[in-house]
């Protein structure tokens, strides 16, 4: 093992000759022809990527496409199941087919791993600085004072304040963004020459996110650091990337330098891809108020959802006097980052949680007013959606009595052409009713949970996060079924967000929420373009953006 | 944007890759292909044989269980008495077979009442905090006593007999399946299609009828066969010790009570009736192992 070469202090070209290409940095990672198989599946197929010094490098596609496994394969930690052959070379050194003890010695020395859930990546039970000196006394053989002092300027180098204070905290004492800085100080206790950031920042709210893309981008210019980065979101790579590579299906589609990649995308697929990504409004819409009717359909009268105390938690107030009317036809969105309150507003307007103060009127009457067989009918003119296409639909229901549910529930009758127009009207095959929903994929059972709540022909549809767990050409769309499905029957729907640009695309009006109160509420076009709130301000200037494409 | 859809990028749901060949199989599919090789086949084959020979045990015993042959006292198995003979001159393999009927007699009455019985009072307990709270607190009665000293106490009250026997087993299965089905209701009661369905009228019975009533079947099948087979080692145990059929009517573990002190002139009359209480117990375990990897299989 040679000595650490990427000490802050240590920059400009060394001795080694770069290898090829216009930059003059050396090499840290090569990866020539690399192949990973399952047993029946590929899932790389002959992928070449070179990272240099100082460079960070982006690895996007969407689910299935490989990115993580080539990400995996270069620590040597890809699944027990899987095969991988090619070649992977870091800092000189052949990863593919070396022992565990040879990965050892470069894992976290020369390649480090920063992973996407910063709540599990940090053991709850020690505290932040236990685990930075256990890391670094892991690297080498450095008295424990010494180990603490370099846990102090580890956190120092991430901007966490007051370090020395902050080495006795827990990781629970943490923010969600304080704890994806001390999983990057880890990362770099072992002074690595690559960072593999696997989905970084997908687990945090947007204002973090552009925090932690701060950070990344400031360790790469100060320590010289490679990154090599997996995400699914161009607007990313766009903030932070020097080149990307675009993965389809295992195999490399496009390589191209960022600003080329976006002004000229060079395949459909990347065209497409590129054009998924729903983005905020760059100049302010003066759309003409659309005529919705006066009498709201769901009023929100001031209400306020408290949590009360439980087992030495205090109470936690979720929703605190929010006012909202939702029009016939209007689709209003919530966004707001966690803890915002944003999908409680959408729990406490059906019923799903009893607001303690303020009134929810639907059609007028008060929801916690209706006696039982009356809140039952009312009921029929709601629906809802949720975000975890995985758990939305009961695995033991087949697509059909999943779909027909609702129709039963109110004794409608739920033929089977009905669940076939059902299922036509979310562009799904006729066919689809006899599976279950283990054989779909996410968007499919997205379309079904959709199909699912359109059965009764609600007036009110709450979405909550419908399309968060999907990829953003699936996404895509289910968005524009949404919106042709809501043009077709006319349906109200409170969409629940965390991504703005989501929002923007599918809301008449939107409501920016935060701590459990409207900040701002009005047409997109504004809101996002022009906010009166700094906080707003804030929330919008922090979305990483997709920089706009030429057009050709 | 409504371009999208014609994108290569779309998902084209009408040519999306057929996959109903590899699909899930129906529940019940699984059940039976769970008990058609290696562990759940031996357990069901176990069971079976059990099973056939306590139904057909008229036929094939070829004395009555209570009849006194006269100069075959405590005789070692021979062609006449496969298991030989008791001190009191009964054919022993006539008893052990009219033995498993009482012992079938008992599983198949009082196992699945007791699981009807805490299945019920579960899906009760899980409606509102009161009942919970009731129904919870009388399960840790019931579980605070070992099985066999539940028997012993109701023996003392009740009197023994093939009831007594009965109602230790039901209520010793409530708790367990009680328990079972609580944690189910709470389980599914969170699940996103419940809310669903909620959001759009369906009530409290209906989410438990259609939601979570089916998510706990293939569990209790797996606690049923469990259950069985400590049913079986509890009849057995409660009437060796006395507490459950009385004698002269044969059953497993009086036969075996009453072999104790003399198995050194037949010891056949010990390891007839102990090899059928192995090959159940046995049995009903193999079979709960594969209903429970088969599940895990397909979860």
């Amino acid at each position: 093992m040679s000595g650490p070469s990427a000490q802050p202090a240590v920059s400009g070209p060394s001795a080694q000759p770069a290898v090829s290409g216009p930059s003059a940095e050396p090499t840290v990672l090569e990866i020539a022809d690399l192949r990973v198989g399952f047993p029946g599946a590929v899932a790389v197929a002959g992928v070449d990527l070179t990272v240099r010094r100082g460079e960070v490098v982006a690895l996007v596609g969407e689910s299935g496409s490989g990115k993580t496994m080539i990400a995996r394969s270069v620590l040597g930690l890809l699944p027990a199941t899987a095969t991988a052959t090619g070649s992977v070379e870091l800092a000189g050194t052949q990863v593919v087919g070396a022992d565990e003890a040879a990965l050892e010695a470069l894992r976290g020395s020369r390649a480090a791993m920063v992973f996407q859930e910063p709540q599990t990546a940090l053991n709850p039970v020690r505290t932040v600085g236990w685990q930075l000196v256990e890391a670094l006394r892991a690297h080498r053989p450095i008295p424990r004072s010494a180990a603490r002092a370099r846990a102090v300027e580890l956190l120092e180098l991430v901007g966490i304040p007051e370090p020395e204070r902050r080495l006795r905290s827990y990781p629970h004492q943490l923010s969600g963004g304080q704890k994806q800085r001390v999983v990057i100080a880890l990362a770099l206790s072992g002074e690595p020459d690559l960072l593999l950031a696997d989905e970084p920042t997908t687990a945090l709210d947007v204002t973090v996110q552009a925090q932690i893309l701060t950070l990344l981008r400031d360790l790469r210019d100060r320590l010289g650091v490679a990154v090599l980065l997996v995400t699914h979101n161009m607007g990313v790579v766009a903030e932070l990337a020097d080149r990307v590579v675009v993965l389809h299906r295992g195999r490399v589609v496009e390589r191209r330098a960022v600003p080329e990649l976006f002004a000229r995308p060079a395949t459909d697929y990347t065209r497409d891809l590129l054009a998924s990504v729903p983005a905020l409004p760059e100049q302010r819409r003066d759309a003409p108020d659309p005529e919705f009717g006066e009498d709201a359909l769901l009023t929100l009268e001031a209400i306020s959802v408290v949590y009360p105390a439980k087992r030495g938690r205090p109470a936690f107030r979720a929703v605190h006097d929010v006012s909202l009317a939702v029009r016939p036809g209007e689709v209003v969105g919530l966004v707001g980052e966690s803890g915002s309150g944003k999908t409680t507003i959408g729990r406490a307007a059906v019923g799903l949680v009893p607001v303690t103060a303020g009134r929810v009127l639907l059609d007028g009457r008060d929801l916690a007013s209706l006696g039982r067989a009356e809140l039952r009918a009312a009921r029929r003119g709601l629906a809802v959606v949720h975000q975890d296409p995985a758990a939305s639909l009961d695995p033991r229901f087949t697509v059909g009595e999943s779909i027909a549910e609702p129709l039963l529930v109110h004794r409608a009758p739920a033929a089977p052409a009905r669940i076939a127009a059902l299922l036509e009207s979310v562009r799904l095959p006729a066919a689809y009713a006899a599976r279950r929903p283990g054989e779909l994929s996410g968007g499919q059972r997205q379309r079904v949970a959709l199909a699912r709540a359109l059965a009764l022909a609600p007036r009110l549809v709450i979405a909550d996060e419908p399309t968060s767990a999907l990829d953003v050409s699936v996404q895509a769309d289910v968005l524009a079924l949404f919106d042709d499905l809501r043009r077709e029957l006319g349906f109200a729907c409170l969409f629940v967000s965390h991504d703005l640009g989501v929002v923007d695309r599918v809301s008449d009006r939107v409501a920016v929420l935060r701590d459990g109160e409207v900040l701002e509420l009005g047409a997109p076009g504004e809101v996002f373009v022009d906010p009166r709130h700094e906080y707003t301000r804030a929330l919008v200037d922090a979305v990483p953006r997709v920089p706009a494409r030429a057009t050709s | 944007m409504t371009l999208v859809e014609e994108t290569p990028l779309a998902a084209q749901p009408a040519t999306a890759p057929d996959v109903r060949d590899v699909g899930v199989p129906a529940p019940r599919a699984r059940w039976f292909t769970a008990l058609r090789h290696g562990r759940g086949l031996a357990g069901a084959l176990l069971v079976g044989v059990v099973l056939l020979a306590g139904l057909a045990a008229p036929l094939l015993a070829k004395y009555p269980p209570l009849e006194q042959i006269p100069g075959a006292n405590l005789v070692p198995p021979d062609a006449a008495h496969w298991l030989g003979t008791d001190e009191v001159n009964r054919d022993v393999l006539s008893r052990v077979l009219f033995g498993i009927r009482a012992d079938l007699l008992v599983l198949v009455t009082a196992v699945p009442l007791g699981a009807l019985v805490g299945a019920l009072a579960g899906l009760l307990s899980s409606l509102s905090a009161a009942t919970d709270v009731v129904a919870q607190r009388v399960f840790d009665l019931l579980l605070a006593f070992p099985v066999l000293i539940l028997g012993i106490a109701l023996a003392a009250v009740v009197g023994p007999g093939l009831t007594t026997v009965g109602l230790v087993i039901t209520l010793a299965e409530i708790p367990v399946f009680g328990r079972l089905l609580r944690g189910a209701a709470l389980r599914v009661r969170e699940m996103p299609y419940v809310e669903a369905a909620t959001v759009v009228g369906a009530g409290r019975w209906w989410v438990l009828r259609r939601h979570v009533l089916p998510n706990a079947v293939e569990p209790a099948g797996v606690q049923l066969a469990v259950s069985l087979s400590v049913a079986v080692f509890v009849e057995g145990a409660m009437s060796f010790i006395g507490i459950g059929i009385r004698p002269p009517d044969p059953s497993l573990g009086s036969i075996i009570a009453d072999s104790v002190s003399k198995l050194d002139a037949n010891p056949a009359m010990a390891l007839g009736p102990l090899a059928v209480v192995v090959a159940l117990v046995l049995g009903f375990l193999l079979v709960a192992q594969a209903l429970a990897a088969g599940r895990r299989v397909a979860g």
